[in-house]
């Protein structure tokens, strides 16, 4: 084992037990009891249970470590620096559909809502029965999603950080008289300064970045930062490390590290584990790993009113409206900042000028739509590609859900609002949500986008039709784990961080009441 | 990885802001910064996004010179309203390619033009300052819980028994 130099502590950045470029100057070698590839929502989680149960733990991330103070509410730096490929993923189909992963310590944990809801209980019991899983069931994940919720301290918002877009919101669901939720958050007194997306500046939202990662460390984990892991090390069917190398400045590859350990975890995220398991040449005997790719496809309309909004002051999606939850469909404020509101507007030139004059008068809502389609991960020369193709089922449900999202914004006050489908004029009253009913809308029209990729190396108790067994333990490999969304047999339907965490604690209790396996 | 346009990539670029970005743009002099700004972005798209950009922008560039309006001159020399009408034949374009690529161009055009502080104070978008009041005010109401939620952060908690004292040493 080599002895790492001490990370650059001087600058007051970077905790004990986190390596960095800046320290990580030499080709190393180390030695542990578990690697687990990425520290997002899965990988920090595990990595946390098992350093607390005494094993030594090592995460690697390909990211940065960044710290409160350096997040800001600039758009473009910040999704520079946190974002995977600056946020301009894309997945191939008709139409495309923009996708954005973290790239950082934290995982997309760092940029993302805060928004933290058990998996519904439908879901778990369709899993149960669909996928053949056990113990999976509410009663039996209780225990670890309370847990989750002590550590990441999911709570309401208190009340003076509601901003008016949210307001707004849930006057037009109350006046429709439709089912309207305070949202559960993980965060400590939110300050409501809607900087969710671009890194918490306060250090309220209880990201892995200040919770399970800083837990993992304070129990002994180590943490190499800016390391891109390119394989795992197998020895036959048995996974014996990984090896990777310092993403230097620029992104020129710098010194080689290797770590050897006695359980081999790849928590990346649903589209980069798929492609580090078949780089690294893992099989998988159900022929599934990368397929199931479900994305929860999302659309945003922008409705324009009389009074100031300002929907950048107060938190970011206070309100859930779940009445059309059986369909599928959550709708929510999500206040977005210009730069990316032009970015993904249709108008350009004067038009967009005027659109844009009216952004502080301007409430931006969303839906999550839980998906009948999947899509498939390619490994393309060693780099993932997306591919999905959104059904025809799941594009008339999102006509629906903006058809029914502008009756709620017309309901409450709003005086145009432009739909996410090009070629569909600005509607103007509740009258006007025909319009989208009176042509068929093509979805190459349709401006899809999704934070929520899940799916790619679902769990199911058949090898011959899932890729791991009901713990993320890969069917036909040894000593090699899955723990992020790519778990998922199916989508959820809600937002997907804290069934991720679940799932990483029950994981963890998995291991540790199975050690002899692994030592 | 930081990326340079070539110059005729740039040239381009400049000839399309006034046709993508709200005449504001033009008239506060953001030409260049906004095209210096697609350039960032591009540095950090995937690269092959950014070879399919470049290559794309040289064809809308050279492809103008067959088109008979254009009588011979390339994309970056048109006059306004003719700028115009390429781009618009682009969008609505018969192959997936030209629609593809003006939809592209124009989201970083864009994206590029309002992250520019002068078009952003045009709006009496302010959110640094929010962010610090907000700041303030939650370290003055909830300074003790927040503390408390801190020391829980790394409070004993096992899943399982201990199964060895935890690591200490770094290395
Ligand atoms: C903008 C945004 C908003 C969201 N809002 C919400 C919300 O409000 N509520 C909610 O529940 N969910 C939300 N989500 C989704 C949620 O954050 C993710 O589903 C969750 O974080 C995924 O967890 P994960 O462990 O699968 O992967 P991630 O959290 O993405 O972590 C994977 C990590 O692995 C690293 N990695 C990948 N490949 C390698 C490699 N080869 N070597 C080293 N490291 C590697 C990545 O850099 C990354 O840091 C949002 C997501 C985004 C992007
Ligand atoms: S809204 Fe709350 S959780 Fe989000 S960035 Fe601001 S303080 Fe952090």
């Amino acid at each position: 084992m080599v002895a790492l130099p001490r990370p650059a502590v001087a600058q007051g950045a970077v905790p004990d037990r986190v390596f960095t470029r800046d320290t990580l100057r030499g080709d190393t070698v180390l030695d542990a009891d578990v690697v687990i590839v990425g520290s997002g929502a899965g990988g920090a989680t595990l990595a946390a249970e098992l350093a607390e149960a005494g094993l030594d733990v090592v995460m690697i991330e390909e990211g940065r470590y960044w710290t409160t103070r350096d997040f800001t509410a600039q758009a473009s730096a910040m999704t520079r620096q946190l974002y995977r490929d600056g946020g301009a993923s894309m997945a191939i189909g008709d139409p495309p559909v923009m996708f954005q992963e973290g790239r950082a310590v934290g995982g997309s944990t760092v940029i993302n809502g805060g928004m933290s809801w058990r998996t519904p209980e439908r879901i778990l019991e369709r899993w149960r029965r669909e996928a053949g899983l056990e113990h999976i069931e509410a009663p039996d994940m209780e225990a670890h999603f309370a847990r989750v919720e002590r550590r990441i301290h999911v709570r309401h918002q208190d009340p003076e950080t509601v901003g008016r877009d949210n307001e707004l919101l849930k006057r037009g669901a109350d006046a429709k008289g439709w089912k309207v939720i305070p949202n559960l958050r993980n965060q400590v007194h939110c300050a409501g300064s809607n900087n969710c997306a671009f890194g918490c500046p306060t250090g309220a939202k209880q990201s892995a970045l200040v919770s399970y990662v800083p837990r993992a460390l304070h129990f002994g984990a180590r943490l190499l930062s800016d390391v891109k892991v390119e394989r795992i090390l197998l020895h036959g069917k048995r996974a014996i490390g990984v090896a990777g190398r310092v993403v230097g400045e620029g992104e020129r590859p710098g010194p080689r590290v290797t770590v050897r350990a006695k359980l081999v975890v790849a928590a990346c995220g649903a589209i980069q584990t798929p492609a580090l398991l078949a780089r690294s040449g893992v099989r998988s005997p159900s022929g599934r790993l990368g397929h199931n790719l479900s994305l929860h496809p999302n659309v945003k309309l922008v409705a324009t009113f009389d009074e100031p909004v300002r929907g950048w002051e107060g938190v970011h999606q206070a309100y859930q409206v779940r009445e059309f939850e059986g369909e599928g469909l959550l709708f929510a404020a999500v206040n977005i900042p210009p730069a990316v509101i032009a970015m993904t507007s249709h108008e350009r030139g004067a038009a967009l000028g005027a659109l844009m004059d009216a952004y502080d008068r301007t409430v931006i809502a969303g839906m999550l739509c839980e998906d009948t389609a999947t899509g498939r991960v390619r490994t393309i020369n060693g780099r993932p590609q997306a591919f999905y193709q959104l059904a025809q089922f799941d594009a008339d449900k999102l006509v629906r859900g903006v058809a029914l999202l502008a009756e709620l914004l017309f309901a409450a006050g709003a005086r145009s609002i432009i739909t996410p489908f090009a070629g569909v004029p600005t509607l103007r009253s509740g009258d006007d949500t025909r319009l989208l009913y009176a042509h068929p809308i093509p979805r190459s029209a349709m401006e899809v986008v999704t934070v929520h990729m899940m799916g790619t190396a679902a769990m199911g108790a058949d090898r011959t039709r899932a890729v791991t067994d009901g713990h993320g333990l890969v069917h036909d490999a040894e000593r090699l784990m899955v723990c992020d969304a790519s778990l998922f047999p199916t989508p959820i339907g809600v937002n997907p961080m804290e069934t991720i965490m679940a799932l990483a604690t029950r994981s963890a209790a998995h291991v540790l009441d199975n050690l002899e396996r692994f030592s | 990885m930081s990326y340079q346009h070539p110059p005729a990539v740039r040239r381009v670029l400049e000839s399309l802001v006034p046709v993508v970005c709200p005449p504001e743009a033009v008239a506060l002099g953001l030409t260049a910064a906004i095209v210096d700004h697609v350039a960032l972005t591009m540095s950090a798209v995937p690269p092959l996004f950014r070879r399919g950009l470049v290559l794309g922008l040289t064809t809308y560039d050279l492809a103008a010179m067959v088109w008979p309006a254009a009588r011979g001159r390339r994309a970056h020399r048109l006059p306004p309203e003719l700028a115009e009408r390429w781009f618009e034949r682009w969008e609505r374009g018969l192959t997936p390619v030209e629609r593809e690529l003006t939809h592209a161009v124009g989201q970083l055009l864009k994206f590029g033009c309002y992250e520019q502080p002068a078009m952003l104070a045009r709006l009496g978008y302010t959110p640094q300052a929010w962010i610090e009041q907000v700041t303030r005010r939650r370290l003055q109401v909830y300074g003790d819980d927040i503390r408390r939620a801190e020391a829980a952060i790394v409070a004993p908690d096992p899943l399982r028994p201990p199964v060895r004292r935890p690591r200490t040493e770094v290395g």
